[in-house]
Parts: C-alpha cells; sequence; structure tokens
C-alpha cells in the first residue's frame, strides 16, 4: 500500500488566515470601535503619538500571528492513506493525528470558493456517522487539487468495494478478487430550470415586500375615509408620518428582498441532482460551489412544503431528513428540490425513492373537531381585541376581523390535516400556514406519542406525533385533533408487538398479539 | 387512550408521590416568601387591607394546587410497561401523553438519583433513542437498576423489522 504524504494546496495557508481573520472581526470592531468614541476619535488615535497607536499595533500583530500561524497550519498538514484509513496529522501548536476509517466515511462533501475556483481546487469536508463535537466535522481539507479529491472519493470507494467484496464472497465469487467491481456512474436526475430559479429566489421572502406595498397602497386611501373631521391636525401629522413610514418601510424591505433574490441565485444557480445507487449527490452554487452527498442508508424522511402562493401555483419545495452530520450544521436539512413543479418533482422522487408511496389516500381529521383548531385563539383575540377596541375605539373594532381570519386558517388546517399508513409507510399532512406532508418510513420513526387534552378526550379526538432523527436531533411531524380511532391505528402500526403476520397488508388495530 | 384496559400497566412508586409534595411545598414555600414580601409592602405603604386575604388566598389555592392535586392526577397518570418489544409509557396533568418507544429504537438507558430522590431511595430512569429521551421519573432504586438492565438486555436482543 502506498503510504505516499499528501499536502494541500498553498492556498489553504492563506484560507486559514481568511478564515481566522473572519473570526476576529468582532473584537476588532468593538476595540476600533471604542477608540471612536474616546477624544479625537480614530484620527487622535494617530495625534496622541505612538501610546494612541497602541491598539493599531497590536491589531498588526494580532493579524501578523494570524498569518503565520495560517502558514504553519498548512505546512503541517498532511494526510495520507494507510491501512483502509484515512489518516490525518495537523496541529500549530500540538501535533494531531486522525485516523478515520474508510467505511465509517459517510460522505465526502465538497466547497469551491471563489479563491478555489482561481486555482481549480476543491474544499473537502468528510463525515462520519456520529461527528461528535458541535459544528465540527470529522476533517476538513482546506484546499487541495481535483485530482486529489478525486483520489480520495476513489480511494474510499475502493476500501468500501473491497470491503464489500468481503462480505458477500459468495455472490461476487464469479469476479476476480484482484479486480473491483467498477461503481455506477452518477446519473442527473434533476436540473433546475432558469424559470424554477428565478421563482424560488423572487418569491422565497416576498410576503414583507407585499405586505409593506398593501401599506402604502392603503395609505393612499385614507382620503376616502373622512376621519379628519375628528382631530384634523393630528390625523394630518399621523397620516404624513404613517405614509413615510410605510414607505421607509417599504424601501428596505425592497432592498433586503433584492439582496436575497441575489443571494439565492447565487447559492441555487445550477442546482443539480445526480444519485448513483448509494448516494445522491446536490451541486450548487454561482460564486461559491458546493456538492454534497447524502447516502440513501441515511435518509431519515422526507418533508415537502408548500406556502400558500406556492401551493396555489402547483410549486413545492423538498427537504430531506438525514440523520448524522454534526450538531449545528445547516447541511441537516437538505434541500432536495428548492423549488420545482409537484409535477416534475414526483417523477424523480419516486424514480429516487421507490418505496415511498407519494400521494397515498389521506384520512382526514373528522369534523367534529374543526372547532379546535381556532378555539385556543380566542384565548389572545379576546383580550387583544378588547384592549385594541378599548383603546382605540372606533378603528380598534377594525382587530374584530381578526376573528374570521383566524377562523378561516383554522378551517383550512382542519382540512389540509391527515395521515396514511401504507405498508410501512406513514404519510403525515399538515398546516401551519404553509402545507407540509412527511413521508416517514417505520423503521426510522424513533418514537410516537398521542397527546390528549381534557377537551380533545370529551370529544374522543387526540394529536398525534412521530418523531425521526434529523441531523444530531430529533424533528417531528405532528397532527392535531385526529379521531382517537386513527390515532389507536397509527399506534397499533407502529407497535412491533402488534404488528400482524402478513407484512404488506395494512395494519390493522384489530390484530393484537402482544 | 379512552379504553382504561389498553393503557400501559405500571404506575410509578408511592414514594413519588411524596416526594412530588415536597417539590410543591417548596414550590408553595417560594410563593408564600413572595406573598409575604407583598404583604410587608402593604402594610408599610397602607394599602387596602383586603390585599392581605388574596395574599392568603393565593398561597392556600397555590398549595392545594401544587402539593395535592397536581401531583396527585400525575401520579395517577403515570404508566409504563416495558415489553419484549417495546416501552410504552403515558403521562401528563392537562394533556395526557402517551409514548410508544420500539425497543429497536433504545440506544441507551441511564438511571439517575438526585439527593431528595436518594433520600427515598428512588432513581429515574431515562431511555434514550437517537432523536428522543424519555424519562420515567421515579421508581425504586432496584427497581429502577432492575429495569434499566432489562432494556438494555432487550435492547440488544431486538431485532429491525425492516
Amino acid at each position: 500500500m502506498s503510504e505516499m504524504r499528501y499536502k494541500l494546496h498553498p492556498l489553504s495557508a492563506f484560507l486559514n488566515f481568511i478564515k481566522a481573520l473572519k473570526e476576529l472581526i468582532v473584537p476588532f470592531i468593538v476595540i476600533f470601535g471604542v477608540n471612536l468614541f474616546r477624544d479625537g476619535g480614530v484620527s487622535g488615535m494617530f495625534n496622541q503619538g505612538w501610546q494612541g497607536m497602541i491598539p493599531f499595533l497590536m491589531g498588526i500583530v494580532v493579524v501578523l500571528f494570524m498569518l503565520v500561524a495560517g502558514i504553519i497550519k498548512w505546512k503541517r498538514f498532511v494526510y495520507w492513506f494507510e491501512d483502509g484509513e484515512l489518516r490525518i496529522e495537523y496541529g500549530l501548536f500540538v501535533k494531531k493525528k486522525r485516523y478515520i476509517p474508510f467505511d465509517r466515511i459517510q460522505s465526502l462533501n465538497y466547497t469551491e470558493g471563489i479563491f478555489h475556483r482561481l486555482f481549480g481546487l476543491v474544499k473537502v469536508k468528510v463525515e462520519t456517522a456520529g461527528s461528535g463535537k458541535v459544528g465540527e466535522s470529522e476533517a476538513v481539507l482546506t484546499a487541495i487539487n481535483r485530482e486529489d479529491a478525486d483520489r480520495i472519493a476513489s480511494k474510499m470507494e475502493e476500501a468500501k468495494r473491497g470491503f464489500h467484496h468481503h462480505a458477500l464472497n459468495d455472490a461476487e465469487a464469479e469476479t476476480a478478487p484482484v479486480e473491483i467491481p467498477e461503481k455506477q456512474e452518477a446519473r442527473v436526475f434533476y436540473r433546475m430550470t432558469l424559470k424554477e430559479l428565478m421563482i424560488l429566489a423572487t418569491t422565497s421572502s416576498g410576503i414583507g415586500v407585499v405586505l409593506s406595498a398593501v401599506a402604502v397602497f392603503l395609505s393612499q386611501f385614507s382620503d376616502l375615509i373622512p376621519y379628519e373631521a375628528l382631530y384634523e391636525e393630528v390625523m394630518q401629522f399621523l397620516r404624513f408620518g404613517y405614509l413615510i413610514a410605510a414607505l421607509v418601510i417599504f424601501v428596505v424591505l425592497a432592498i433586503a428582498w433584492v439582496i436575497s433574490v441575489f443571494l439565492t441565485i447565487f447559492a441555487n444557480y445550477q442546482f443539480t441532482i445526480q444519485a448513483d445507487e448509494d448516494n445522491i449527490y446536490i451541486t450548487r452554487g454561482l460564486l461559491e460551489k458546493k456538492k454534497i452527498s447524502v447516502p440513501f442508508k441515511r435518509v431519515q424522511g422526507i418533508k415537502i412544503s408548500q406556502n400558500p402562493l406556492r401551493e396555489w401555483f402547483g410549486y413545492a419545495t423538498v427537504t430531506v431528513e438525514s440523520a448524522g452530520g454534526s450538531l449545528g450544521d445547516k447541511e441537516e436539512k437538505i434541500r432536495l428540490f428548492p423549488l420545482a413543479k409537484k409535477s416534475v418533482m414526483l417523477p424523480v422522487l419516486s424514480e429516487l425513492f421507490p418505496e415511498t408511496e407519494w400521494e397515498p389516500k389521506l384520512t382526514g381529521a373528522p369534523k367534529r373537531s374543526v372547532r379546535f383548531f381556532y378555539r385556543l385563539d380566542f384565548f389572545w383575540m379576546a383580550p387583544f381585541i378588547a384592549a385594541m377596541s378599548y383603546f382605540f375605539y372606533p378603528y380598534g373594532l377594525v382587530s374584530l376581523l381578526l376573528v374570521p381570519v383566524v377562523m378561516l386558517l383554522g378551517i383550512w388546517q382542519h382540512r389540509t390535516v391527515g395521515y396514511a399508513l401504507t405498508g410501512r409507510q406513514l404519510t403525515m399532512q399538515f398546516r401551519g400556514f404553509s402545507k407540509h406532508s412527511f413521508y416517514l418510513m417505520k423503521r426510522r420513526v424513533q418514537a410516537i406519542d398521542i397527546t390528549q387534552s381534557y377537551f380533545q378526550r370529551r370529544k374522543q379526538l387526540a394529536s398525534i406525533e412521530a418523531t425521526i432523527k434529523s441531523g444530531m436531533m430529533g424533528a417531528s411531524a405532528r397532527i392535531n385533533h385526529m379521531d382517537t380511532g386513527d390515532a389507536e391505528r397509527i399506534m397499533a402500526w407502529y407497535e412491533p408487538s402488534s404488528r400482524p403476520l402478513p407484512e404488506d397488508e395494512k395494519s390493522q388495530p384489530e390484530y393484537f398479539s402482544g | 387512550m379512552q379504553q382504561v384496559n389498553n393503557q400501559p400497566k405500571n404506575q410509578i412508586s408511592r414514594k413519588g408521590l411524596t416526594v412530588w409534595r415536597l417539590y410543591g411545598s417548596i414550590e408553595t414555600l417560594v410563593i408564600a416568601l413572595v406573598a409575604a414580601g407583598a404583604g410587608a409592602m402593604t402594610y408599610f405603604f397602607d394599602w387596602p387591607n383586603w390585599l392581605y386575604a388574596l395574599y392568603a388566598g393565593i398561597i392556600v389555592l397555590f398549595g392545594f394546587l401544587l402539593i395535592y392535586l397536581f401531583p396527585k392526577i400525575r401520579w395517577e397518570r403515570w404508566r409504563y410497561e416495558v415489553r419484549e418489544q417495546e416501552i410504552e409509557l403515558q403521562h401528563g396533568l392537562f394533556i395526557v401523553r402517551r409514548t410508544l418507544v420500539p425497543m429497536v429504537r433504545v440506544q441507551h438507558v441511564d438511571t439517575a438519583q438526585g439527593p431528595i430522590l436518594r433520600k427515598y431511595n428512588l432513581a429515574e430512569i431515562s431511555i434514550s433513542t437517537a432523536a428522543t429521551v424519555h424519562t420515567i421519573p421515579a421508581l425504586i432504586t432496584e427497581e429502577a437498576d432492575e429495569l434499566r438492565a432489562r432494556i438494555s438486555v432487550l435492547a440488544r436482543v431486538a431485532e429491525d423489522d425492516v
């Protein structure tokens, strides 16, 4: 076995430095920010002779130190392959060694920042099943050549296949033992179209803008309402102030929106889903290109979400809940489809996850539970409306409009909620404001809870919550105010000892063997 | 949920109720101290006298709820059952929660014992899955140890169904 030791690309020294600088920004701002308020401000620092320069000099020393540290870190970092392990040796002052067995590596995630792309480099993050520490993946190779990255991937593949080979030598006895079975090429399943990207970018944070536009619009309409007669001058001022405030908010939101449009485009540019038999690969990004891989084995559940606007046009977002990874890592919830028409994504999804049924027939909540969806809201609405109406009479009475709105939302939630048991799959659909559908496999559900309040009990209702693993923690899907019979059915479906023997049949609560 | 015959079999130790009453007493004591402070203010600032009755009422009410009623309901609700293939829990004061954890999902079991629990020879047992932690709050120490051992054996034996 070759024990050639590899180094990172020199660029990583620079990247280490930049990263350290980034972490220092806050303390720097604090130190220099404080100086701004001393007599003379920043320029005062330079007028006071060398003493005034102390913070400045300290800053330079720190920056220099960072630069040197970055270079040393790069110098010290070596990795090599030995005994089916990825071995890394690194450390600024203390030399550390980390050996990661290849078959424990769950995924290699690639990121290409702007600097990386100038040199054709890539940053590789090695993720294992349970990366212990918070926010830390098992190993990060700051910048390496593409060939080196490919070498790691192929070494890993080799080790895994070889391992498989030992395990399955009966099945694959014919193939020459030296020759490692070639891995099937990843196939492209979906490419985000430009239209989808634009829709995603423009609708992702649009509500605030729309609201403020409405506010500006309404302020114009206040002419039609003859309330000047009451407190003419006060109202004049208020109206003017209102207009200005609404305009300012609108402009700020519009700018924020434009920024977010660009950020979204940058982040999701050329979004592509590829997959081979073991992994899903997601590639995206314009300036910073990212490639993450999600092993099928690690997928815990899939969520399809639609906010009302997107629901109206048939668009949806798909999120994959994946186990492992590191805590605090945003990649835990991997967006498989940032935004696509349901008709586009469903064929892809059923190809990627053939054992999942994507449009099962849902059982909804019983009619009698409608009131439960808005009843509790009266607890905050009643005092709120009372206070508004009392203090801002008569305009405060407008707050009464909340009642039908909240009730309608409740009715809507009631109509959306539902579940389905199809074989080993549990599907749960519910709505806060956006509609969410969770697709869970029984073997991935960690626990199921049924909760029932006194009032629910009187009406034979119960809420059901299923928890799966997501990242280092859990994620749960919850459907409220279902019939108790349905709750029992889900419980019985989930309960290992009450499972009916014919596997393919739908679980029914009548079977009790334990 | 509705059917009584179907709820988990075992109750937690009777001494758990005593411990909860003790906790309730401590909480009531804190409330009483706050009320006493308010009473002192009332005295020094010559606030209306009916306030004293209010403070007393609050103390009595919370004492009743925290020492008598809530622990009683909670204790009567608390049920657990460890079967060969799953663990079932039921608890809750206003909202009754029933939880089902398959043995296959159990990753580890811990017992813990604070000073008060130790005094009563009680221990709590926590069952962790990959995503959740479930706690049975008051079991006799030996029982808790025995249960922990049993769960860890069962969890090792249990086979995944898919």
